[in-house]
């Protein structure tokens, strides 16, 4: 058994086994283990009809993004338009 | 289809319309509490502007954010739907529900959407939602744990891996390993050990910095510089090709000791929880009559001497004196007394308890902040945070002796590199002096044993919430026990029963059903329990009258039942008289039974603490009954020092007292007026069926809340706290021979090996010898 093989089989593993705990940690930091029962028990409500639902409130944020951007630009337009009388 | 009422049938076409009608499906078994209609009349005070600057926080995209508790959940269905009917409302962003603790977060855009609304549309589905304030400590707790949990993550990760890898090593170790192979080993190891000793053991190089500004020695000191030195060792080792690298034993001191500080973190976020779930449930507002105009007025505005109006089933938020009227109040989560207490005009009414029965007026005597409710809250939350924690053995020690083997280390590197004059010699020989005494036998002394002890414990049903508990509490002189509930049951059972003439058991079941007194219920108890076959019958003209007794009419006759005095107002001979409560039932006046109850004293109490002080633990009782019962159950239990007519805080000052005297105090307890003096005290024990606060504050919970429990924690305790001092003595003296070889420069890594796990099967089987302790009354 040559050296290169031994690096090889343990860098892949390895490699592999990060794959996971960054998959984890990236679950921690976005709140997804937040509520240990909710993690076994909304499991069982998981469907197709629950993904239709996240994607409907993500795009809720979208639209809601949007206004907000919009009623700014048009707060920020009114304060450009504005002079002041002298 | 058939609904129980007009309620439930309501949200059955609410949830059919929203095409949400597979909830029922998602229920199960689950049965469900009928839909009350609920009054919308509040509802304008979500939007006034002094709500929004208590509750409502707004976010940078303009948005506002609210954090609710919902009330009325009892699975996970309903959390499910109280998501999804929200998330189909326009204009709200982000709601998400705990399935835990049942605390919402709500986002929703103030342009299209009013909190109102939103509440509105909670209540129409059955449950009812109310604001609370996620005060800092709840958002820093919670930071808290996600942190330690990623640290844990990379820690287990870390652990796990090089685990394998070292069994490699060790293999290689006794039958040989080319230097080739080893370098590749040593290497994978140290990539895996680094995040490890520096992202998870950040913690304790954070508390050993700390400890350092501070001038104490703690055990992150010992975690920090062992781990350290460790690592800087086998990097050496790894680089030089020479000795053995130790990484394997870096990450197993730093996963183990994390994994143990974490679940104290998880511990106090519970206490938490409950706190905002009392303070939630108290009402906002309060009636006040001024000049003949009622009012709602919100509890912050309520000054002294204005008149308040207090409606049957409100819970009091302002402390009173009576003013007109007279009624029954529920005073349990004061005094922990389950019979309502009757007051009338010029008595005092504290803040806390709950009108029964009657509409009443009273003068306000304080202001919100004053009231005895706001401020056993407030003494709470600080008694959480202030738990005052005896400091202990196995960190005292180590904390001798990490700083005795960091100057032991320093002194052999100066002294071998004056001698010898070579810098790396003196160096491994430092190194290897640190190396040789911190992790193992020290390390795992203590939490070998706790865990040995705690697992003892649980299986008997007492569960020690943290391993240091019991350290604390076999060191505990002074006992303080809560009457009721914790001596006795908690509610009165019948002891003696006279029959006078014969009649129908079902007669009297049926009318002390209409009653929820404890007294009716310890005669409902009785009933069911000596008859079978009882019948349901329906009485009419049910009337209560206040503290006395119940009266009803049945097919024509009339059924009486209640107290002596009852009998007296209508002119019936009652004829006896008894320390202990007495319940008549008259069919027509004409007394046919009498029973006599009391709060019956819990099974092998007076043994329990008999033995208890015989083992040279002071023994005390507090109450919030008055004297005379106390004495009482006192002197059957064989208890001299009695304090009775405590309130919530009286008994916390009384566990302060003792403190300051020097005492480590253990108190019992059971219900939400012992969670103060629970929190105040050393080590807080709480019987399984208490209320949730006082288990939560607790340490110690009795499963099976038996006497005989608070025996087997002494005892139990007391054991493991005896193989604690055996194993550190034992690790202290295997140092004593090891350092000094060390010192010396005869370890080699052979004798290195060796000597550490033969020093580590030491502990462990010490520990272990906890396993064959006896019980009393056991053969």
């Amino acid at each position: 058994m040559s050296e290169n093989i031994v690096i090889l089989m343990i860098g892949v593993s390895t490699f592999l086994g990060a794959l996971g705990l960054i998959a984890l940690l990236w679950g921690v930091k976005t709140g997804q283990f937040d509520d240990q029962s909710k993690f076994i028990d909304a499991a069982r409500y998981d469907g197709e009809e629950e993904l239709r639902d996240a994607v409907m409130m993500e795009e809720k944020k979208k639209e809601q993004k949007k206004k907000a951007q919009k009623r700014k630009r048009e707060a920020e337009g009114k304060k450009k338009n504005y002079m002041p009388a002298d | 289809m058939y609904f129980c009422c007009k309620g439930c049938q309501g949200v059955y076409h609410l949830l059919e319309s929203e095409g949400l009608d597979t909830f029922y499906d998602k229920l199960g078994n689950t049965t469900l509490q009928p839909a009350t209609a609920r009054i919308s009349e509040d509802l304008e005070k979500f939007d006034l502007e002094g709500f929004k600057n208590k509750y409502i926080k707004t976010n940078e995209d303009g948005l506002y954010e609210i954090h609710l508790i919902i009330e009325g959940i009892h699975c996970s269905a309903c959390v499910w739907l109280n998501e999804k009917v929200l998330h189909k409302t326009d204009g709200i962003i982000e709601a998400s529900i705990n399935y835990s603790n049942n605390k919402a977060k709500v986002v929703w855009d103030p342009e299209e959407v009013k909190l109102s609304q939103i509440i509105e549309t909670i209540r129409s589905i059955g449950y009812n939602a109310y604001p609370y304030d996620p005060s800092l400590q709840e958002e820093r707790a919670n930071q808290a744990k996600k942190s330690y949990y990623s640290r844990i993550l990379v820690a287990v990760f870390g652990t796990m891996n090089i685990m394998w890898i070292a069994i490699a090593h060790y293999a290689g170790y006794f039958t040989g390993m080319q230097q080739g192979f080893k370098d590749i080993l040593n290497v994978a190891e140290f990539i895996l050990a680094t995040p490890v000793l520096f992202y998870s053991g950040w913690i304790f190089f954070r508390g050993a910095y700390y400890g350092f500004k501070n001038h104490i020695v703690n055990m992150d000191t010992l975690v920090a510089s062992g781990a350290l030195s460790a690592y800087i060792y086998s990097i050496y080792a790894m680089t030089t090709q020479r000795g053995e690298v130790y990484f394997d034993s870096v990450v197993m001191i730093i996963t183990f000791v994390l994994v143990g500080k974490y679940l104290e973190v998880l511990s106090k976020k519970h206490a938490v929880d409950t706190l905002d779930s009392i303070m939630g449930s108290t009402p906002t507002e309060v009636t006040t009559l001024k000049e003949g105009v009622k009012s709602l007025v919100s509890i912050e505005n309520v000054q002294v001497g204005d008149l308040i109006e207090l409606k049957p089933g409100e819970k009091v938020v302002i402390d009173g004196v009576l003013t007109s009227g007279q009624g029954s109040f529920d005073e349990s989560s004061l005094t922990g007394e389950n019979e309502p207490v009757h007051k009338q005009q010029g008595d005092s009414i504290l803040s806390g308890s709950i009108c029964l029965d009657s509409v009443i007026h009273y003068e306000a005597s304080k202001d919100v902040s004053g009231s005895l409710l706001t401020s056993i809250v407030s003494l709470l939350e600080e008694s959480i945070t202030k738990k005052p924690h005896i400091e202990q053995l196995a960190n005292t020690i180590s904390g001798y002796f990490s700083t005795i083997i960091l100057v032991i280390a320093l002194l052999t590197f100066a002294g071998w590199y004056f001698i010898n004059g070579s810098f790396e010699t003196a160096l491994i020989v430092g190194i290897s002096v640190i190396v040789i005494a911190c992790p193992c036998a020290l390390g795992l002394a203590t939490p070998m044993a706790t865990l040995v002890g705690i697992s003892i414990a649980a299986k008997r049903g007492l569960l020690f919430k943290e391993a240091t508990f019991l350290e604390t509490m076999a060191k505990s002189d002074l006992l303080a026990l809560d009457k009721t509930g914790t001596i006795t049951e908690g509610k009165p059972s019948v002891l003696k029963a006279e029959t006078f003439e014969d009649f129908d058991p079902s007669l009297l079941l049926a009318l002390v059903n209409t009653s929820n007194h404890p007294i009716s219920k310890g005669i409902t108890t009785y009933l069911t329990e000596k008859y079978d076959h009882l019948q349901t019958l329906q009485l009419q003209n049910i009337k209560s009258i206040e503290a006395k007794g119940i009266e009803a009419g049945f097919e024509g006759r009339m059924l009486l039942g209640g107290n002596a005095s009852l009998l007296q107002e209508r002119g019936i001979d009652s004829h006896t008289n008894s320390e202990n409560s007495l319940f008549f039932f008259a069919i027509d006046n004409k007394v046919v039974a009498k029973y006599e109850l009391s709060d019956t004293i819990r099974k092998g109490a007076k043994e329990t603490i008999g033995q208890i002080r015989s083992m040279g633990i002071e023994v005390v009782m507090l109450t919030g009954d008055h004297e005379q019962s106390a004495k009482k159950v006192a002197k059957e239990v064989g208890i001299d020092q009695v304090h009775a007519k405590l309130l919530p805080q009286d008994k916390s000052a009384l566990i302060q007292n003792f403190q300051e005297e020097g005492k480590i105090v253990v108190m019992v307890g059971d219900g939400i007026n012992d969670a103060i003096a629970l929190a105040q005290s050393n080590i807080a024990i709480a019987m399984g069926r208490g209320a949730d606060v006082a288990i939560n504050v607790s340490d110690v919970v009795l499963l099976d809340e038996k006497p005989q429990s608070i025996l087997e924690a002494y005892t139990i305790s007391r054991r493991t706290y005896r193989a604690v001092k055996e194993n550190l003595g034992f690790s202290l003296l295997y140092n004593v021979i090891a350092v000094p070889l060390a010192v010396a420069g005869f370890v080699n890594p052979l004798i290195a090996a060796l000597s550490m796990s033969l020093s580590s099967l030491v502990v462990v089987g010490n520990s272990m010898r906890i396993k064959f302790l006896r019980f009393k009354g056991e053969k």
